[in-house]
């Protein structure tokens, strides 16, 4: 332990300070240095926007900067989504409980002890006298400065720098190590907004008087959280640095270097994750005793199954976005084998799989994840599955049903008068209240009756025979396949997809119809290839342009002591 | 798919037909296992394989009454006390002597130099146990009536009549009440059974090729073989069909290969040996996953029916060496005599007293039983070892 008397005040000084350097224009003598933490970039900077990280953005950051060996153990608050909009948008307006920043601590002494301990702390620590010095005070503001701005996605300022290297000194007199001191100075970056927030800064933009636009900084952190889900790596941060981002063409060259990426991989798992609302997969449950093959190992393969199948056609194999409703290919691990009835080779881990000819297991909609995602614990339900297709996959919002919906007739599913969905929603949509809803959904969510409530196929319910005929927007087809082909045919998918990805990097939903006709117009021209759709959405110069109006005031109001 | 090349893998082809072609097969009670022919078989599997997994695997009990007319076995400490003069059996049973009851008792199972009548069985002379006394069982006809290399014994009728039914195991541990439990319900030896193989630690596969018929067929290979694949389980513990399994190619794991026909529906294999894994209890000294043993079936085969159900369900039968019927409590050592009150000593010599099989070239007496296991299976994809492996795993 630090025997600093009171290393908790310390810590809570400097996080105090920090937030206060964002959020009050009020002067704090504690900190007086962070006062002054954001390093103007021109005379009226302003910050226009602050994304709190998600749990998968922090971990990531956490082991690219400090390595995967280095153990991230904690609760993250969630970031609540709004409704029919991205988490990506949620996290824009999120705040930090007290509780949740006692997690955030918590995580930032433990990461922060394991960086600085016997086994790691040489990577880390920089020394004036290079590699083999002893470490010294002189040590602490050379590796506090670089890990600084590799945590606040830029170069702290000579404020912040002086601040970070003061606690760490002070820290270091009292616990009598210089590890310990900057131990304590890293674990209040880990808690400073500056780290657990992505602040967006605009500067004016010189091409368009009276505008702004996203400064250099900022445009390497929505560039490297959009594309790969993490901190902007060595690279992004010196072209930032030097003001290529700014540059149309080198953010273009940057842009395409990302997505042509192994990493890029990562970056669409946390976008479809996002747009597919896999947040629900944590809270999925079937009964055991009506779906005995669903279980902890199916549950966990679920979502990995999706999205595998997604990042495989749309990356490996650079597909047809549309192709991910009409594909057979995907992959298999044994627990889900168990599930579809087909055989895998491998005991452990996914193997690749196509569904045979004919099969209606067509796409992301023949998926047990889907499947079961939109059922109830019990049973399947046709309407769900319309309402996911409408508001998920063509960004269609369909209205929440009325608080006093009699729902006997369709939870009925033993009532052998009314042996299938289909009958039993004919006798529920008697009631003209409910019937105009349903008539979005379930034509569409119908024609998926033949997966029962975790996507396990069937041919007959209650015994009778499953009618899997359907429509959507006047279109006819049959099952799950005729269902994936009218969505591939679609142009509201294509739209869908593309506002989804512009509000994923900005962090905003698209109001601008215009703007995502064009987007989709280009996306179409590219034949609906996702590496293409990315590319434009984080070079699109209007994605940077950003409302006058400041989070913070103006820099000259925010810097007024 | 990637690797499939390399392996052989069952296709669950057919079963629907062959669940609808076999409804006219007698409906499985437990241990009945004579097939009758089916005036509709369906077609063979596109493919001609077939796979399962084993969910059953334990010795059929036939229980009634007459079976063990004088109760079970007695357990050590109830023989103690029956040896004693009544006057001391009622001393005995007071609770103020129940220490030395207990002391008494348990040197019956220790001897000199450290030993046990379960670690050392062979160096304690212990009374016969009771045996099995009605003349039904379940089991095959192992020496087809004929003797040959087997000592000589007595014979069993199945329940549905089949005669000539060799189970000399059964006749010796029939009466024991881990395997009898009470009239009607299985024993430990059931139950226990059953979790050893949902837990995945000696699981078995059966992988059946060249199906060309189900009413007759006389070249059918049959893969008989432990995988170390889990099989899933619902929530009462009932095996679910379809699952995927490879067989071990790693550990003592066995793969047997047998030469098996079909008729009428009726699977079963010519006499070879037969050897499959077992695994007792957790943390042996050579594994964390427990003493690992055998199944050893001289002179084994298979008698498997396919059931309406997409089942196959039969015996496995064969000659086992007397101690193997016993390793289980002679691993458990001395606990398995003081804390189970398991009569090792008795066992073996009484298993030896009736063994039947596999004489000894030397002493010119049989070491073996003749023992049967009932084996219910349900449909699985198996995966069978890479060619390059060759056909031995063992």
């Amino acid at each position: 332990m630090i025997k600093l008397r009171h290393p908790t005040l310390a810590l809570g000084l400097a996080c105090a300070a920090a937030l206060g350097t964002v959020w009050a224009a009020k002067p704090l003598d504690a900190a007086p240095a962070a006062q002054r933490a954001i390093a103007p970039a021109g005379p009226d900077w302003r910050i226009v926007g602050m994304r709190r990280l998600t749990e998968a953005q922090y971990r990531n950051t956490i082991a690219d900067i400090f390595g995967t060996d280095i153990r991230v153990a904690g609760r993250f608050e969630p970031i609540v989504r709004p409704a029919h909009e991205l988490i990506a948008s949620g996290a824009r307006a999120a705040s930090i409980s007290p509780a949740g920043l006692e997690q955030f601590d918590a995580m930032a002494r433990q990461i922060a002890a394991q960086v600085f301990d016997p086994a790691h702390r040489d990577q880390f620590v920089v020394c004036p006298g290079g590699s083999g010095a002893t470490p010294d005070r002189a040590c602490l503001r050379p590796t506090l400065d670089r890990l600084g701005r590799l945590l606040f996605r830029r170069p702290l300022s000579p404020d912040e720098g002086a601040f970070y290297a003061d606690l760490a000194d002070r820290a270091a007199t009292a616990g009598g190590s210089v590890d310990r001191g900057l131990e304590l100075a890293l674990a209040a970056m880990l808690v400073s907004p500056h780290f657990l927030y992505v602040i967006e800064r605009a500067e004016p933009d010189p091409a368009a008087p009276g505008r702004f636009r996203l400064d250099n900084p900022s445009r390497a952190a929505r560039l490297s959280f959009t594309l790969w889900n993490t901190t902007p790596h060595a690279a992004l941060l010196d072209a930032a640095a030097a003001g290529e981002l700014t540059d149309p063409a080198r953010l273009r060259a940057m842009a395409g270097q990302m997505v042509a990426s192994p990493r890029f991989a990562s970056g669409i798992r946390a976008f479809f994750a996002d747009m597919l609302l896999f947040e629900r997969f944590d809270e999925l449950a079937k009964d055991p005793l009506v779906f005995p093959y669903f279980n902890p190992a199916v549950a966990q393969a679920l979502p990995e199954q999706m999205l595998l199948t997604i990042t495989d056609h749309l990356l490996t194999r650079d597909g047809d976005y549309r192709e991910l409703f009409t594909t057979r290919q995907t992959w298999m691990n044994r627990p889900l084998a168990a599930l579809y009835q087909v055989p895998v080779s491998r005991s452990q881990g996914w193997v690749r799989y196509e569904f045979p000819e004919g099969s209606d297991r067509a796409g992301l909609l023949g998926q047990a994840g889907f499947l079961a995602m939109y059922s109830h614990s019990g049973r399947s339900s046709p309407t769900l599955r319309g309402r996911a297709v409408r508001e998920l996959l063509m960004c269609q919002p369909v209205p929440n049903p009325p608080g006093n919906v009699n729902f006997t007739a369709v939870q009925d599913i033993a009532n052998r008068a009314m042996p299938t969905a289909r009958i039993r929603l004919d006798a529920h949509n008697t009631d003209p209240v409910c019937a105009g809803c349903h008539a979005i959904t379930d034509p569409i969510g119908l024609t998926l009756e033949r997966f029962d409530g975790i996507g396990a196929r069937r041919t007959r319910e209650n015994d009778a025979p499953i009618d899997v005929s359907g429509s959507i927007d006047g279109k006819l087809f049959e099952g799950a396949a005729g269902l994936g082909q009218a969505l591939a045919e679609s142009r509201d998918t294509a739209t869908c997809v593309a506002s989804r990805a512009l509000e994923y990097a900005t962090g905003k939903p698209v109001d601008d119809s215009a703007r995502v006709d064009a987007l989709t117009d280009r996306f179409a021209a590219r034949n609906h290839r996702i590496r293409q759709l990315f590319l434009d959405v984080v070079t699109m110069p209007e994605a940077y342009a950003v409302d006058a109006a400041p989070l913070s005031g103006t820099a000259t109001r925010s810097r007024r002591r | 798919m990637t690797s499939l090349k390399t392996t052989t893998l069952t296709l669950l082809t057919g079963l629907a037909g062959l669940a609808a072609g076999f409804a006219a097969v007698t409906p499985g009670e437990p241990g009945t296992v004579i097939a009758q022919s089916s005036p509709e078989l369906p077609p063979p599997p596109a493919n001609g394989e077939l796979g399962f997994v084993v969910e059953e695997f334990a010795p059929p009990v036939v229980q009634g009454k007459e079976a063990c007319p004088d109760g079970t076995v007695p357990k050590l400490k109830e023989a103690y006390l029956a040896s004693l003069p009544e006057a001391e059996r009622a001393r005995l049973a007071l609770k103020e002597n129940e220490p030395e009851f207990t002391r008494r008792w348990q040197a019956t199972a220790v001897g000199p130099g450290n030993t046990n009548i379960c670690s050392q069985p062979d160096r304690f002379r212990r009374p016969l146990l009771r045996t099995v006394q009605s003349p039904t069982a379940q089991g095959l006809d192992l020496d087809r009536g004929a003797g040959g290399e087997s000592c000589e014994h007595g014979e069993f009728t199945s329940p549905a009549g089949e005669t000539g039914i060799d189970n000399q195991e059964y006749r010796v541990m029939g009466c024991t009440l881990e395997w009898r439990g009470k009239d009607g319900i299985a024993g430990d030896i059931a139950s226990g059974l059953r979790q050893f193989h949902a837990s995945g630690e000696w699981t078995q596969v059966l992988l059946l090729r060249g199906i060309d018929s189900f009413d007759r067929d006389d070249d059918v290979e049959v893969i008989y073989a432990n995988t170390a694949d889990r099989p899933p389980a619902d929530a009462k513990g009932r095996f679910l069909p379809g699952a995927s399994f490879t067989v071990s190619n790693s550990g003592p794991r066995h793969r047997n290969v047998l030469k098996g026909r079909i008729n009428k529906g009726v699977l079963t294999t010519e006499p070879t040996t037969i050897v499959l894994a077992q695994t007792w209890g957790q943390g042996g000294a050579r594994d964390l996953r427990g003493s690992r043993s055998r199944y050893t079936f001289n002179q084994g085969r298979l008698r498997l029916v396919f059931r309406p159900d997409g089942r196959l369900e039969g015996l496995l039968g064969g000659y086992r060496p007397a101690f193997e019927v016993i390793q289980s409590p002679a691993i458990g050592g001395v606990g398995a005599a003081t804390t189970a009150g398991i009569d090792c000593a008795g066992m073996l010599a009484t298993l030896l007293h009736y063994a039947d099989g596999v004489r000894d070239r030397k002493t010119g007496k049989c070491t073996a039983v003749s023992s049967a296991m009932r084996v219910v299976a349900i449909p699985a994809f198996v995966n069978d070892l890479p060619a390059a492996t060759g056909a031995s795993a063992r």
